[in-house]
């Protein structure tokens, strides 16, 4: 991993279309803008990692697809269950 | 180069039957499934409320979806202007909104955090993650 030391302000250039420029930094974290052509996506970690994760668990195989359509239609025409806990 | 990034041949939806088939091209990576590209959408009576998502690739990832504003009445179905401007979309085209449906135990649940969005006109899609968001990716999905 290559480690860079910046202050406020100061700019980190990655290739010649992505800048991430350190706005603020507080005991609460550090604020950066990021600057990137709109065909990259730019996203915080965890909130990408959550969209992987329940990306992955709606994955099923192909052929299952009318069985598991029914499964889910059963399921979900069923008696409203308790809300899980946000 | 995987299969997915090569637009033919084109392998069949497996066992799925296609009333209606098409390929759409993902503009950015769905998260997880970044290598897969493609993906055929089906809309068939036996498959219904949901819309089948299949990926053209080696792991031939398949999803079911629903509208997420048949879900959650006034689910807010706007976009941003940088995805309307991937998907090619110009402001009055009808776009077709899919969140991802999963079982979870005996639940069914419904992604209505990052739907996918396609253009039909340009059979091109987006998965949106934005960065903030009212809706859950684990919302019960319960049917009349």
């Amino acid at each position: 991993m290559l480690v860079i030391s910046r202050k406020r302000d100061e700019v980190i250039v990655i290739g010649d279309k992505i800048r991430i420029r350190v706005l603020r930094v507080g005991a609460e974290g550090v604020r950066l803008g990021v600057m990137a052509p709109p065909d990259l996506s730019v996203h915080r970690q965890e909130i990408y990692d959550l969209i992987v994760a329940a990306n992955r668990s709606a994955a099923s195989a192909r052929g299952d697809l009318n069985s598991i359509a029914s499964r889910l239609r059963q399921q979900a025409t069923r008696s409203p269950a308790p809300q899980p806990q946000a | 180069m995987s299969a997915c990034s090569s637009p033919v041949p084109m392998p069949l939806p497996g066992d799925v039957p296609v009333d209606i088939r098409d390929v759409v091209t993902m503009v950015a990576p769905m998260p997880g499934f970044e290598a897969c590209r493609q993906f055929v959408v089906a809309v068939n009576p036996e498959l219904a409320p949901f819309t089948a998502l299949s990926g053209l690739d080696e792991s031939k990832p398949a999803f079911l979806a629903v509208d997420p504003r048949l879900v959650l009445h006034g689910y807010d179905a706007s976009l941003d202007e940088t995805a309307r401007r991937q998907l090619g979309a110009a402001p009055d085209d009808a776009l077709l909104w899919l969140a991802l449906v999963r079982a979870a135990g005996d639940q069914t649940l419904v992604n209505l955090r990052a739907p996918i969005v396609i253009n039909p006109q340009q059979m091109r899609g987006v998965q949106l993650v934005p960065p903030d968001s009212p809706y859950s990716t684990d919302h019960p999905l319960f049917l009349d």
